[in-house]
């Protein structure tokens, strides 16, 4: 510091003294890579995507990182979208993603794994002043109709349909959806489109699909982004992962009951996700890519998914591949990353045994 | 004979001397915009072809299905139902400008006013110092504050106030909202242009001759009504040209914005709260479900996007400083 | 001068009647106006300034200084590390460059070239810093492979930086008196003597300033490095390409929308350190102009 101000506080300097300016810059920039070291051996492991599997993660990596010590993990709660673009650009070891990848862009980057870790829910949540204790009935229909703007107030003649004897305020509607690229996009538009055929033609499903202009409607970025919009701003109805269910429950959030492909009006919890789970485990390809929205079923939740890691077949060293090998086995075991006290913590549902052996099967063609 | 070994030596300073260097390294430093405007408009000239003129005036930004097989248009490989037309971008953009602008150029002219003149000259430096400040705070932390303080104090307490007291006046009516969007995104792009104006103007102010405020007042006026009639119009182009300055700045701004205009896509606000997206903010939020698209259209017509603000910034810039060049203020402050 | 002007009694205020009420009632209101219009700036600013330190300090713990963020808590040491990293390196690409340009704007503007210089450095500063940020997405962090990387964040700064730089160097450069640099040749000093030796040195604290204004630049932007150095966990490891690094104000943008104290928590502290470290630097440099500008008046 001396030495700085010695040059600062004497303007007849001459240009020994800039030398000595870039000296100094460039000794403490090299202080402060070498202070770190090159680390000898250590595996970093980058992670991003998904933020309804950030919170899983994020309980993940200390346990994981404490037993492996040599091996570093950074999660990133980016987005499905990021998820799957950074993982096939190669930019990230793991892409997590609530959506597998499609078709087209397999046949772009035939190298990259789906593999799921677990399986998750998404609830529709609202905040209705004085209401949020009572859990609205809602169906993919009405959805559809809230978030196409057709649906604009709060006391419409069909959620009132659904719902008698709630009495319903005359609000106006805020739907707020995702900006960023995000599988809980995707799972929700495909309840959306597999319920209601004008869904299906007119926006379909994707990661990130054409919302409908709903004047007021609000973007988010995140589910922690939708879940704070959704607390902000009173009369709004938002989709969220259910590994954020803590938060909606703490900020006194509504979660509504969902109509599934039966007809019955069904809660997220483990049971109707595991319901759900064993009707679409069976029909889970070798690629292990599959919806598990709608599924058939009296007890089955309209909207679980698998949550996707999405891995490049080819790893450019061998550690790198045993390492993701063995964290891979770790988190789909039910003794290491689907143990019960990870999983409901985050209100996820581990994997059924038939799905870890196909996971298995695609953790070991990681080299 | 013994010069001989010395030769390519001087060769080489005879070619490379220190002056040429410097025009060197000059015309790097210039290069580096031909270069990012070059590689955009090379990068995005697929989807140009494709999204042709609509492109500017149509309201539809869907990259189209996603899951579903691509198909040929035109010779290039989309997905079904992609559209790419940027018209609320551009409108939210502008509007965003236009209203901190609106807020900016009189509290500008404001404060130089009052620094230049109203505060005694030992005091002056640091008053006008305070006011630098604000375009020293990062963006993000502008962000920062609007997401966590304004949105709130303006959604509950102050746009349901203006609704109800101005709602007869056009877009001042209607649904108040939630805090985020248009005017929010104005105030907040106003307070971080503000001292690029006043700073500007008052250095004008006070570097106009002793002579023209002295004749001034000899015929009578007051020091105000010098400053106001005399003083003031002999700046006029150098508020214009600092007030096109600040208004590149607010159209390329993009953190701040992000946090607060509420990054509605596809419609037009139909109020000044309504919740709008800029073409900055827009690009961030949307870079990477672009890249998700496997043709690579989506993230050519982003490109197409960044072209268009850069053409846009551009040209604002490149006005504001013919501007101040023709003032002979081609120091004016840049920071 | 203000004040020879001030103490003319302006002869309007010997008339009486209503128009020298009226004149005096707008003489009234138009400095009221103008001083309104700077007390809502000064308080804007001192609203965002007590937001900032009051949350920040509340937020802050020895914790953060020491430790690498862990989840939605932790530290910021890895942020407040990689900001460092990335201002030094932007610094070190952009000065060198910056510098010699602004020599050859202010020493050697004759021809044409200068001008076109000039125009297109002014224009660059205008640019908005996402396009250049996606430039670096698409370009360096794709393209050439990088990966998310502090190569690729320094030069993407470093570029946002440039323009400040050469333009700073070349008006302080400009304010060097002729006559020394008449001096200098008469003696048989060459250009780069000139310049680097005599020209350079005298302009030392105006180019400072514009150096410390550009490293405060550098730590405040957010844009261009959200796409170009990622974001990490972790301390850097020293290595350039394929490894992400933090940075202060990506955590308070991506802390700030978390719904957790915890991460609040960081991004308030991320934010207090960021405007404490940028509001030192302008009045450093604030300081360091003043005291260049007395000493000429004294010399």
């Amino acid at each position: 510091m001396s030495l700085l101000r010695k040059m600062l506080t004497a303007p007849k300097g001459r240009s020994a003294r800039l030398g000595r300016v870039f000296a100094l810059v460039l000794a403490a920039g090299l202080a402060i890579g070498a202070g770190n070291g090159w680390a000898a051996g250590t595996v970093n492991i980058l992670e991003t995507g998904s933020s309804l599997l950030y919170p899983l993660f994020q309980l993940w990596v200390p346990v994981y990182t404490r037993a492996n010590p040599n091996v570093r993990i950074t999660p990133q709660s980016t987005g499905s979208g990021t998820g799957i673009s950074q993982a096939v650009a190669g930019l990230v070891q793991i892409g997590a993603s609530d959506a597998y990848m499609s078709n087209a862009l397999m046949k772009m980057h035939p190298d990259v794994l789906n593999i799921p870790l677990a399986i998750s829910m998404q609830m529709v949540n609202y905040n209705l002043p004085g209401l949020n204790k009572i859990h609205l009935k809602m169906s993919g229909p009405v959805l559809a109709g809230i978030y196409s703007g057709k649906i604009r107030y709060w006391d419409d003649a069909e959620i009132k349909g659904l719902n008698p004897g709630v009495n319903l305020p005359h609000q106006q509607i805020i739907p707020v959806h995702r900006t960023d690229g995000s599988g809980d996009t995707f799972i929700f538009t495909q309840y959306l489109s597999f319920s209601t055929p004008s869904w299906s033609n007119e926006i379909n499903y994707g990661t990130t699909v054409s919302w409908p202009a709903v004047p007021g409607g609000i973007g988010a970025e995140g589910n922690p982004g939708m879940v704070t919009a959704t607390k902000d701003n009173p009369y709004s109805i938002a989709y969220i992962g259910t590994s954020f269910e803590d938060a909606i429950v703490r900020d006194g959030l509504g979660i509504a009951l969902l109509k599934n492909r039966n007809g019955n009006f069904l809660l997220p919890s483990a049971k109707t996700a595991d319901a759900a789970a064993a009707v679409m485990v069976p029909k889970t390809p070798k690629d292990e890519r599959i919806s598990l929205i709608f599924a058939p079923g009296a007890e089955s939740y309209p909207i679980i998914n698998y949550e996707y890691a999405l891995v490049k077949r080819d790893q450019p060293s061998q550690e790198m591949a045993a390492a993701l090998r063995k964290f891979f086995t770790w988190a789909i075991s039910r003794t290491g990353g689907n143990a019960p006290h990870f999983m409901e913590a985050v209100h996820f549902v581990p994997l059924p045994a038939p799905v870890v052996k196909l996971s298995e099967a695609q953790i070991a063609q990681i080299q | 004979m013994k010069s001989l070994p010395r030769a390519p030596i001087r060769l080489w300073s005879a070619l490379l001397n220190f002056r040429r260097l410097t025009a060197l390294l000059g015309c790097l430093v210039a290069g580096v915009l031909l270069a990012i405007v070059g590689f955009l408009a090379i990068y995005a000239w697929p989807a140009v072809r494709l999204n042709g003129p609509g492109f500017l005036y149509k309201n539809t930004w869907s990259l189209g299905f996603l899951y579903r097989s691509p198909i040929t248009v035109h010779g290039q490989t989309v997905l079904r139902g992609a559209h790419y037309g940027i018209l609320f971008l551009i409108v939210g953009t502008l509007l965003s400008t236009l209203i901190a602008l609106l807020i900016a150029v009189p509290v500008g002219v404001g404060s130089a006013m009052f620094l230049a003149e109203g505060v005694p000259p030992a005091m002056q430096t640091w008053f006008s110092f305070f006011v630098e400040l604000l375009a020293a705070i990062p963006s993000v932390v502008y962000g920062l504050w609007g997401y966590v303080v304004v949105i709130p104090f303006l959604g509950h307490h102050v746009f349901p106030f203006m609704v109800k007291w101005l709602g007869f006046i056009p877009f001042f009516g209607g649904a108040a909202g939630s805090g985020y969007g248009l005017l929010t995104s104005g105030f907040v792009l106003s307070l971080m242009i503000v001292p690029l104006i006043a700073a500007t103007l008052r250095d004008a102010l006070v570097s106009q001759q002793a002579e023209l405020r002295e004749a001034a007042v000899a015929l009578g006026a007051s020091r105000f009504e010098a400053l106001r009639t005399v003083l003031l119009p002999a700046t006029r182009r150098v508020l214009i040209g600092s007030s096109i300055l600040a208004t590149g700045r607010a159209l390329g701004e993009t953190m701040a914005v992000l946090m607060v205009s509420g990054n509605a896509v596809n419609f037009l606000p139909n109020n000044i709260y309504t919740t709008i997206s800029t073409m900055a903010s827009f690009i961030v939020s949307q870079l990477d479900s672009a890249l998700t698209d496997p043709t690579g259209m989506a993230v050519r017509s982003l490109a197409e996007v960044a072209l268009v603000l850069c053409l846009i910034s551009i040209i604002v810039n490149g006005l504001a400083r013919v501007l101040l060049y023709y003032e002979g203020r081609q120091n004016a402050r840049i920071v | 001068m203000g004040a020879t002007a001030a103490q003319i009694r302006p002869p309007s205020t010997r008339y009486a009647g209503g128009r020298a009420i009226r004149r005096r009632l707008g003489d009234f209101l138009g400095w009221g106006l103008s001083a309104l219009a700077f007390v809502f700036l000064g308080s804007c600013m001192v609203w965002i300034l007590v937001v900032v330190f009051h949350r920040g300090a509340s937020a802050l713990t020895p914790l953060i200084l020491t430790h690498i963020t862990e989840g939605y808590g932790g530290g910021l040491l890895n942020a407040i590390e990689g900001t460092g990293v990335l201002a030094l390196g932007s610094l070190l690409l952009a000065v060198p460059p910056g510098l010699a340009a602004g020599i050859y704007l202010a020493e050697f503007d004759f021809g044409f070239l200068a001008p076109i210089i000039r125009f297109l450095v002014d224009v660059l500063v205008g640019l908005p810093s996402i396009v250049i940020g996606y430039f670096g997405y698409v370009a360096m962090v794709v393209y050439f492979g990088w990966g998310f990387s502090v190569a690729a964040g320094s030069i993407a700064l470093a570029i946002i930086l440039l323009p400040y730089i050469c333009r700073t160097s070349e008006m302080a450069i400009r304010q060097v008196p002729h006559t020394l640099r008449e001096a200098a040749y008469a003696l048989g000093a060459g250009d780069a003597r000139v310049s680097l030796n005599i020209v350079v040195p005298a302009a030392l604290p105006g180019i400072l300033t514009g150096v410390l204004l550009a490293f405060a630049i550098s730590v405040g932007e957010t844009a261009p490095l959200l796409y170009t150095a990622g974001w990490s966990n972790y301390l850097w490891t020293g290595r350039l390409t394929k490894e992400p690094i933090g940075y202060l104000t990506y955590a308070i943008w991506a802390f700030i929308t978390e719904p957790f104290e915890t991460a609040h928590a960081l991004a308030y502290a991320a934010a207090l350190f960021v405007t404490f470290f940028v509001l030192v630097i302008s009045l450093f440099s604030r300081m360091l102009l003043d005291r260049n500008a007395r000493w000429r008046r004294e010399s």
